[in-house]
């Protein structure tokens, strides 16, 4: 106690540089899917849209639209498609603005 | 859009205004418009030992007074909108608001007679932090976000797994 | 020129009014003429008697012809009543502003205002009379011009009974002081009080101790002390503002000057116990009186509890006094005779100040029921602040002139173990723990009393609507400068009562309570010393420290003015706030044996065999201990008494024939041995 006192004084800062290091309990976290666009086809990307319970996946000509906010990590999609998805592992997901939340994924699948 | 120079340069100003004023002592008022309350043990884990809102220099207040940012969950009941905006009136300015989980930003319920759907109906939100509901890991990057102190994440991220781009 | 000179002109100022009152009242003009006599001669007397206090004792004259009653009118201004007459003047300036907003003009008033300035013909008589048929005379008709006061709004049972509580309490209180009177006269062969006073070693012991405990019980009547008191709760509610004000401020004091009269004056005693017995009724009064007060939701009600405190603690200081002087401590018995007077000039203001408020608030708003209030801080501004200096006075909190004065009652009992005598120390310390609690509930009790009906929200659309303008602000606001000025110039205040003491007492406290222009050094050179007014100018100072800082820092730019946060709910209503009996709950459930409050809850459900809940009906009452077991048994006994007597008035001629034969048989007999 005396000796962070002392730091602080010294340094004239009181509070803790965050992150001081990653952290490792991070690793089991349910998170957003991420998708593998040449995996995905117009068939699967509308069964992983209607298994979506809410309004995070919709389909946009040859574009899946994903909106990360709306997204509860369900894991319902990556059941409906499971070649398709993975787990994208990312959870600090804040945003300055919603838009940068909605994020386009090109369908590949269907390609030659 | 591209904000114009003096957009940009007030954005910037502003962001530098919060991170000097918050930065290292930011009292949290928080909000429940209707959740299920999940968000907010999320929100009480973070005055636990292992997260430790306090070393940032991050407190809770109940009172809007002392309040520098909202952090607001659930759908926004209709009910709730007076309270709401009473609330965010009655802080003093600067203020920021923090949406959080995915009731908030609109990813659950639809817009219909009891509920809005989403925060960003009723008040100005700033930082929006998905999650269904946030770990608290989450809820402090948002909150570093919040006041300048952490870099977005988001907009690098493309949540495509195997490296074809859009 | 002596003070008693300018006494007759505001004695004749005053039956002008009275008859301009009684001829012209029905008119408007009527009454403001009226109106402005009787504030010349309130004027003048609050003159005299601030200059008699300086002047001392003048010389006993008895203008006129005897009057019937049977000796002359006899006439004297003391410097022991000039305090007494001060406050009869400023509480008469006062009253005289506020009549004309508060009266209509009519019969009643006219004849109301004839009946008030008897009353204030009679009060100055009581206080400048030089001899004993003067003084009962003339308390007499007080009490029977007061009777009318009470009896202006003849609208309900209420009034005449309340009315009635004062005159029979008032008629038993004039028997004992007859009484005691009587004794001294027959003892000491005189009726005039300066012979009465110098032969008063002629009386015998008994009979001096006897004289003074029918003089504490007689003038108690009147004063207010517990259990003596319970006119005042029934009087003061049902007589109209100006007469509470009046009732309070200037008659309940007269009650105390008795007993001044009686102890300082005419029946010195050498023992301690009178004063001690004197010191515990004050102490238990106090104690008393607040406690009531609390439980109390009628605003005049409340106040008419807190004069009994205040009378309480001003007949403590009485009586400590008397102890000292008997254990011969001069100084210190003279010391605690000002701070008694002091006290006796600073309730005649707050109090007068607090019921003539209490008028405008139930003029405004029709209720005086501290529940159905509320807000009136909104709606009547000025009032509110008058009314808020008159709170601080009366709660005594510094600077305001009751703190002075407490401060000073509190410093003199402090030096109880001075007079050597352990039973007196203890009973000296009792006393002033006594007065500690009451100082300390009454701080409670008018934080209740001043929050609830003036501040929040208003709880009934009556209380709402209360308007300022027509409200009388003049009267009230003179009394609040009074108040202040009572406070800060408490030098002058001092050095005047001492050199009224000297003339009381022999002894002479000025060099020693006023060392410096300044400074107070109370009771005792070694104990302590203060300067109310460098105190005053000091909590000023203080307050504006912090505004002028915040003046001149404030940020200039982008204030936004948003609505008080109320947790954000929809709409707030008025019953979400304080009711005054849950603010004093605490003593309900603490001071539960005096209350002895007896509680009874009907719910719907008890009665509906489904068992559905429905309202709850909810009743608590305060037993009314003093009626019920002091002064039903005393009224059962007389009434037994005369239905025992009664067959002896059968209305036989022939049995009131026989009456005639032994009444004339008997005095035979005695005019024969």
């Amino acid at each position: 106690m005396p000796l962070w006192f002392a730091r602080g004084l010294r340094r004239g800062v009181v509070t803790t540089r965050y992150p001081a290091r990653p952290d490792d309990s991070a690793a089991w976290l349910p998170t957003p899917p991420a998708f593998r666009s040449r995996r995905l086809t117009r068939d699967l990307v509308d069964r992983m849209v209607a298994a979506c319970p809410g309004t995070a996946l919709s389909r946009r000509d040859d574009t899946l639209v994903f909106d990360v906010g709306a997204c509860t990590s369900c894991g319902r999609c990556a059941e409906a498609a499971p070649e398709a998805v993975a787990s994208s592992g990312e959870f600090e997901l804040a945003a300055t603005s919603r838009s940068v939340l909605i994020k386009e994924i090109p369908i590949r699948g269907d390609e030659p | 859009m591209t904000p114009s120079l003096d957009e940009a340069e007030a954005a910037r100003r502003l962001r530098d205004t919060i991170a000097a004023q918050f930065g290292r002592s930011l009292h949290i008022r928080t909000l429940d418009t209707g959740s299920c309350a999940v968000c907010e043990q999320e929100i009480r884990l973070l005055s636990a030992p292992h997260y430790d809102l306090h070393r940032l220099g991050f407190f809770f207040t109940p009172a809007p007074r002392h309040a520098d940012l909202l952090l607001v969950t659930g759908p926004m009941v209709r009910a709730f909108d007076v309270a709401a905006r009473k609330t965010y009136e009655a802080m003093p300015g600067p203020k920021v608001v923090v949406a959080t989980g995915a009731c908030a930003l609109g990813g659950v319920y639809p817009k219909d007679p009891f509920v809005h759907g989403d925060v960003g109906q009723v008040l100005p939100v700033d930082v929006w932090i998905p999650g269904c509901p946030p770990s608290p890991l989450a809820l402090l990057h948002g909150l570093g976000v919040a006041v300048g102190r952490l870099a977005e994440k988001t907009p690098g991220l493309t949540f495509i797994a195997d490296g074809g781009q859009g | 020129m002596n003070p008693l000179d300018i006494l007759y002109g505001a004695a004749g100022a005053w039956l002008a009014a009275g008859l301009t009152g009684l001829l012209a009242g029905s008119w408007r003009p009527g009454l403001r003429a009226c109106c402005a006599l009787s504030a010349l001669a309130g004027a003048a007397a609050a003159a005299a008697g601030g200059w008699s206090l300086v002047y001392g004792n003048t010389r006993v004259v008895a203008p006129g012809p005897p009057t019937i009653v049977g000796g002359p009118l006899q006439l004297q201004m003391t410097s022991l009543a000039g305090v007494f007459v001060a406050v009869l003047g400023i509480a008469a300036v006062a009253i005289a502003l506020y009549l004309p907003r508060y009266h209509e003009p009519g019969r009643g008033t006219a004849v109301y205002l004839a009946a008030y300035h008897l009353a204030l013909l009679a009060c100055l008589a009581v206080l400048a009379a030089g001899g004993m048929v003067t003084f009962l005379v003339a308390w007499e008709t007080m009490s029977l011009a007061c009777y009318l006061l009470i009896l202006r709004h003849l609208r309900s049972d209420e009034t005449a009974r309340g009315a009635f509580w004062f005159l029979a309490l008032s008629e038993m209180g004039f028997l004992l002081v007859v009484a005691a009177f009587v004794i001294l006269s027959a003892k000491t062969h005189a009726t005039q009080l300066d012979v009465m006073a110098a032969r008063g070693h002629l009386v015998p012991g008994g009979w001096r101790a006897a004289a003074y405990l029918l003089a504490l019980a007689g003038f108690g009547f009147k004063a207010g002390l517990v259990p003596l008191h319970v006119w005042l709760p029934e009087a003061h509610p049902v007589a109209p503002a100006d007469g509470s004000a009046f009732l309070s401020g200037v008659v309940v004091k007269l009650g105390t000057y008795g007993i001044a009269l009686f102890a300082f004056r005419l029946v010195p005693l050498a023992g301690s116990w009178p004063g001690l017995v004197t010191m515990g009724a004050g102490a238990v009064s106090a104690a008393i009186g607040i406690l009531y007060a609390l439980r109390e939701r009628d605003l005049k009600r409340f106040l008419a509890y807190s004069t009994i405190e205040n009378t309480g603690i001003i007949v403590t200081a009485f009586g400590a006094a008397m102890v000292f002087r008997a254990y011969r401590l001069p100084e210190l018995s003279a010391f605690l005779l000002i701070a008694g007077l002091y006290h006796v000039a600073n309730h005649g203001c707050y109090k007068t100040l607090l019921f003539l408020e209490a008028g405008v608030v139930e003029h405004a708003t029709g209720t005086r029921d501290m529940d159905r209030l509320g807000g009136l801080v909104h709606r009547l501004p000025r009032s509110t602040v008058i009314a808020f200096i008159g709170t601080l006075g009366i709660a005594a909190l510094p600077p305001l002139n009751g703190f002075v004065s407490e401060w000073l009652i509190f410093q003199g009992l402090f030096q109880g173990f001075r007079t050597g005598s352990h039973l007196a120390a203890i009973l000296i310390v009792l006393a002033a723990a006594t007065l500690g609690l009451t100082g300390g509930l009454a701080i409670y009790a008018f934080v209740r009393g001043f929050g609830i009906p003036f501040l929040g929200m208003p709880r009934t659309p009556q209380a709402a609507a209360a308007r300022e303008p027509g409200q009388p602000v003049a009267g009230p606001a003179l009394l609040a400068v009074a108040c202040v000025a009572l406070a800060v110039g408490a030098p002058v205040m001092l050095a005047a009562l001492s050199r009224a003491a000297r003339t009381v007492t022999g002894t002479s406290l000025g060099p020693l309570l006023l060392p410096g222009k300044l400074t107070v050094i109370p009771a005792h050179a070694d104990f302590s010393a203060f300067s109310p007014t460098y105190l005053a100018i000091f909590l000023v100072a203080a307050c504006a420290v912090p505004l002028l800082i915040y003046l001149a820092g404030r940020p200039r730019a982008g204030s936004v003015s948003v609505p008080v946060w109320d947790g954000g709910m929809v709409t707030f209503r008025p019953r979400m706030q304080y009711s005054a009996m849950t603010f004093s709950a605490p003593t309900r459930v603490t001071f539960d044996a005096l209350y002895r409050p007896s509680v009874s809850v009907r719910r719907a459900s008890d009665d509906d065999p489904a068992g559905r809940s429905g309202p709850v009906h909810y009743e608590a009452q305060v037993t009314p201990v003093f009626e019920r077991y002091l002064y039903r048994p005393v009224v059962r006994a007389v009434e037994w008494l005369a239905d025992a007597v009664r067959p002896l008035q059968s209305g036989d001629v022939n049995l009131y024939l026989l009456y005639v034969f032994l009444v004339i048989l008997l005095a035979y007999l005695l005019g024969a041995v």
